[in-house]
């Protein structure tokens, strides 16, 4: 398994794109981060606490659009050797499929994790100095954000937790679809359509029942931090839930992986 | 319309790297001209910008005198395989052919033709992904001679094919071009154009190093040496080289022998009352002569790297 | 030497654009899984639609049936029964509360049922004195005209005649609209406003709700006359909220001499807050369109991983005219499909939306025709986009990706944005082109139904003119 992961590793950092993505999903979380919490103000508020805004879910906005890159390095970690045709070569040095996809998807986790980390205490610090510029002081009942506080602690971890599941979904994905493109539509598909129907769905019940089982607004009921009780589904449950799917797919993956010739 | 293919002049520059360097060169209508080189000669470059697929530096590439870009059904005019495998694997090979044939208005029975041309037929209707490299070959060529055009080209036709397949590709160039049609193949082993080819254009470094016919070329391998067999080779060499010709030890009975034609070298020995069992012009075969040339293509090379840098 | 050969069939061979779309055509049409994906955003366009109408279960529940065109009908009138043809004149002397377009000025209705017919003139403060009707905003009209301001409405047959006046002495027409109630009508002054909308944000989900905005204003020189001049003597009545006529309110209406005061709230307009069932039946179109855009990017790129791409430009050397082929037929092929979807997704959803108590929309409804058509029309567009992506691109990974990022981000982030800001996002960047699935004006439409669907093809039309010009230019 250690040499897998060795080679895995090797494959991985000596990628171009590789290096593009993990910087891409690190900066576009601070800098959408940084953007979102820019453009808001407590100024369409009647009182300033009357926003009852939740700080840290809004400075950690940006892997909405960041988690494009996690998608991204989990669907070409499989579906990328089919494309250029050394999954052949893989799979003659390491006949193990199991432990393939099992490296690849460790190395993909590290990487992203490692970035993800990056970024989100990045967009944690843009917002503590972002924020209170808008109206958001502790005065009004915002504490400034800071990764040792707890529930913006909880909201940062699983914040990274979100992005790596992410990944992983598409890994499952791109080894079930053998085909990057395809994968990636198809986790896209799932991550950003379902919140948007939901949103247009008229009726309350249907859009809760969208928002427990949609991976993405599930997920990211992590970064929660204000009116819990409010939530259609618990932080830790719903990345619950994003966790099932990302299982879902990779189980999908590790069996078509496994039965087929490569 | 003729039937020619003409490059005249060709550079092409990839990043720092010179692809073609100033190539000319002509294929004449009823010949199979081969096109050979190392790889990374400049071959496929040169054949990709007389498509207008690449477009030139410097030079121009001319189909029937006019460049390919201005041709308005150019199918008709030239017909190329550049790559086997570029077939959408799904399609099937008779709808692969259907779409080329809609881009130039090609009646659709033409498109049955070359099917049954290229002994395509049992498979017509099969995904072209299924296809062994053979068959991909044949769709290939098929493609090229939708149009029935009067110029043909093909990059590296038998490259990994069965002895089969060469044989047929070979018969199928040799008449192609016996119709009147100019055929330029590329290739990057000379033992493959043996007995396929009329003329040769070999390149190295994107250059010209020899533009000639097979038959001159071989001549000129060859150099007018003659193989001798006898029983007595001390003698033998003795007497020949009395006479001027220059003489060389082959295997243990032969000599080989340059400078005298061999009707001259009969009549020494038999003055000399030295017997001999056998005697044979020697024939180069062509991967001897592109050794050769090669030879001097390396001290060309010595000669011209350092002004390319 | 053998004679140079001549092709048989250069006599019979053509070129042309025809023979360039046959030849993509059947490129499309010959590869299984690209059918199949056709049928898939069609399939999955429809599916989407039913369950969305299956989750429309509680909005109908007792209520009215949600009406076609949603309207608003409250506000605070006090009027008079005015038999036939007459004239109403007043000035308003003061108006105040209620944002821009507060309204305060003269009525004609047929009665005072919510949802009837009715002519008036207005002053705004955000938008002049304007001549409205058929609940909708705008109308003729604009010139600035504070208060105080004369307004008079003339009724003659079915016409009615707006004028504006700074003295009362010279008159200004404004215009003219069709009224369509024949014998007694009623006629008075009235004041409105819409709701202001209040958003609670959360990112990801937001409740939005529309608190009534109060306004108030004063009128005096109050006259109605009969044809003829005869003053029309009667009880002045009043209607409050929604509902037929309320009992006179002293909260409501005061005269103090000859002014008379109006406050209310509600307005006499669209309904911004409406449901448009016609665009939530339509939403599947953004399922559908993840099937379209992979395709069309597919179409593409898949030329360029198999070097295919070197056969088609070596057949076809005018590569602008490949590139116009190509879009072209992969826009007609999706403008089918769509339309497919769209109306598929219209009539599938009809039982289902009956159902549950929701009149579905009906397909003669001009804005319904637009908003089914347009989907289809939106979806070809978002292909050509795909196809012009690829072309640049050359990668379908990063193609796809792309496409569905300015398509679908901005929806989604927008969500999080104040209304303001988030209608900025929808109006500049490619998911502008949703609009044309709308059929109400809610306080949330982003931007109108066409020109929206003019800023996605701008963005398109660019990234053709920028793949055309690669295309011509790059080795293949």
């Amino acid at each position: 398994m250690s040499r897998a992961l060795h080679a895995e590793w090797t494959k991985l950092r000596t990628l171009p794109s590789t290096g593009w993505l993990l910087a891409a999903l690190a900066a576009v979380t601070v800098l959408v981060g940084a953007a979102v919490t820019g453009a808001v103000d407590t100024s369409h508020c009647a009182t300033p606490a009357g926003c009852a805004e939740d700080t840290p879910r809004l400075a950690l906005s940006g892997v909405r659009i960041a988690q494009v890159a996690a998608v991204a390095l989990g669907a070409l970690a499989v579906g990328g050797e089919y494309a250029a045709g050394t999954i052949g070569a893989t799979l003659t040095a390491v006949p193990r499929r199991v432990t393939v996809l099992a490296a690849k998807a460790a190395v993909v986790s590290g990487a992203v994790a490692a970035s993800g980390t990056a970024g989100v205490l990045g967009a944690v610090a843009a917002g503590r100095l972002i924020l209170p510029r808008n109206g958001f002081t502790p005065e009004h009942g915002y504490p400034l954000l800071s990764p040792a506080d707890g529930a913006t602690a909880r909201a940062a971890f699983g914040t990274v937790l979100y992005l790596v599941l992410t990944a992983l979904l598409a890994l499952g994905a791109g080894a079930a679809l053998r085909d990057s493109a395809a994968a990636i539509t198809a986790v896209l598909a799932l991550l950003w359509i379902v919140p948007v129907l939901a949103s247009l769905v008229a009726d309350d019940t249907w859009q809760r029942r969208l928002d427990r089982f949609a991976p993405m607004t599930a997920g990211l009921a992590v970064q929660s931090t204000r009116s819990l009780e409010r939530l259609p589904i618990g932080p830790w449950a719903g990345l619950g839930v994003l966790a099932a799917y990302a299982v879902a797919a990779l189980l999908a993956g590790g069996a078509r992986f496994a039965a087929r010739d490569a | 319309m003729e039937a020619t293919i003409e490059v005249r002049g060709l550079r092409k520059r990839f990043g720092p790297r010179l692809a073609v360097d100033g190539l000319s060169f002509t294929a004449a209508p009823g010949l199979v001209t081969g096109f050979v080189g190392p790889n990374g000669a400049g071959k496929s470059t040169t054949m990709r910008m007389i498509l207008g697929l690449d477009r030139p530096d410097e030079g121009a590439a001319l189909v029937g005198g006019r460049p390919y870009r201005s041709l308005r059904t150019p199918l008709c005019h030239l017909g190329a395989m550049l790559d086997a495998s570029a077939v959408h694997p799904a399609r099937r090979a008779r709808d692969h052919l259907r779409w080329l044939a809609h881009a130039n208005g090609i009646p659709a029975r033409r498109v049955g033709e070359v099917i049954e041309l290229a002994g395509l037929g049992s498979v017509a209707n099969r995904p072209a992904g299924g296809f062994s490299l053979g068959m991909r070959q044949r769709l290939g060529i098929a493609a090229a001679l939708l149009g029935d055009p009067p110029a043909l080209m093909f990059d590296e036709p038998v490259n990994g094919l069965d002895p089969e397949g060469v044989a047929w590709i070979r018969g199928l160039l040799r008449s192609l071009a016996a119709q009147g049609r100019a055929v330029l193949v590329s290739s990057h082993l000379m033992s493959e154009l043996e007995g396929g080819a009329d003329h040769l254009v070999v390149i190295g470094r994107g250059r010209v190093i020899a533009d000639t016919g097979v038959a001159e070329l071989l001549a000129a391998a060859s150099g007018g040496r003659t193989e001798l067999r006898t029983p007595d080779r001390q003698r033998a060499m003795t007497a020949l080289a009395r006479e001027g010709a220059e003489v060389a030890a082959a295997e243990r009975d032969a000599v080989t022998v340059s400078g005298l034609p061999a009707e001259r070298i009969i009549e020494v020995l038999t003055a000399a009352r030295v017997p001999f069992t056998g005697i044979a012009e020697h024939r180069a075969t062509l991967e001897e002569a592109y050794m050769e040339l090669t030879r001097d293509a390396v001290e060309f090379r010595a000669g011209t790297g350092g002004e390319a840098l | 030497m053998t004679a140079p050969y001549r092709s048989t069939v250069l006599a019979d061979a053509r070129d042309g654009f025809g023979r360039l779309l046959a030849a993509e055509w059947t490129k499309l049409a010959t590869v299984p899984r690209w059918r199949l994906a056709l049928a898939a955003s069609v399939l999955l366009t429809v599916a989407v639609a039913v369950l969305t109408a299956a989750g429309s279960q509680t909005t109908g529940g007792g209520g009215p049936p949600a009406r076609l065109r949603p309207l608003s009908d409250q506000g605070r009138i006090t009027y008079q029964m005015l038999p036939g043809d007459g004239a109403l004149t007043a000035r308003v002397t003061a108006q105040g509360g209620g944002g821009g377009w507060a309204k305060a000025g003269l009525i004609i209705r047929a009665d005072l049922r919510p949802g009837t017919p009715y002519a008036a003139i207005a002053v705004t403060p955000g938008h002049g004195v304007r001549l409205l009707s058929g609940y909708r905003d705008g109308g003729p009209g604009g010139a600035p005209g504070t208060p105080p301001a004369w307004l008079r409405l003339t009724r003659a047959g079915t016409t009615v005649t707006g004028y504006a006046s700074p003295d009362g002495r010279t008159w200004r027409r404004v215009g003219a609209v069709e009224l369509d109630a024949p014998g007694p009508a009623a006629a008075g002054l009235f004041v409105a406003a819409p709701d202001r909308v209040e958003v609670q944000r959360q990112f990801g989900g937001e409740s939005i709700s529309g608190t009534p905005a109060d306004t108030r204003a004063s009128f005096d020189n109050v006259t109605l006359t009969a044809a003829g001049g005869a003053p029309v003597t009667g009880p002045w009545r009043d209607r409050g909220g929604a509902g037929g006529p309320a009992a006179p309110d002293p909260g409501g209406t005061t005269r103090t001499g000859g002014t008379v005061t109006l406050a209310g709230s509600g307005d006499i307009g669209p309904d911004a807050f409406a449901d448009d069932v016609t665009r939530t039946t339509l939403t599947g179109a953004l399922v559908g369109q993840a099937a379209i855009v992979a395709l069309a990017v597919l179409f593409v790129t898949a030329e360029y991983r198999r070097a295919t791409i070197r056969l088609t430009l070596a057949a076809s050397p005018r590569r602008g005219r490949v590139l116009a082929a190509k879009a072209t037929v992969v826009g007609l092929a999706v403008l089918a499909a769509g339309l497919a979807a769209a109306f598929g997704s219209l009539l599938a959803a009809r039982p289902v939306l009956r159902a549950h108590g929701t009149e579905p929309p009906p397909l003669t409804d001009p804005a319904v025709l637009r908003a089914a058509v347009g989907t289809a029309v939106l979806m070809a567009v978002v292909a050509v986009l795909g196809v012009a992506t690829a072309t640049i691109l050359r990668r379908g990974a990063p193609a796809i990706t792309l496409v569905l990022l300015v398509l679908l981000v901005p929806q989604i982030v927008a969500t999080g944005l104040p209304v303001a800001a988030a209608r900025w996002l929808q109006r500049l960047t490619p998911a502008a082109g949703f609009a044309v699935q709308h059929t109400v004006r809610r306080y949330d439409t982003p931007i109108g139904a066409f020109a929206g669907l003019g800023v996605l093809c701008l963005y398109t039309a660019a990234a053709l003119a920028a793949a055309a010009w690669l295309l011509r230019r790059r080795d293949a």
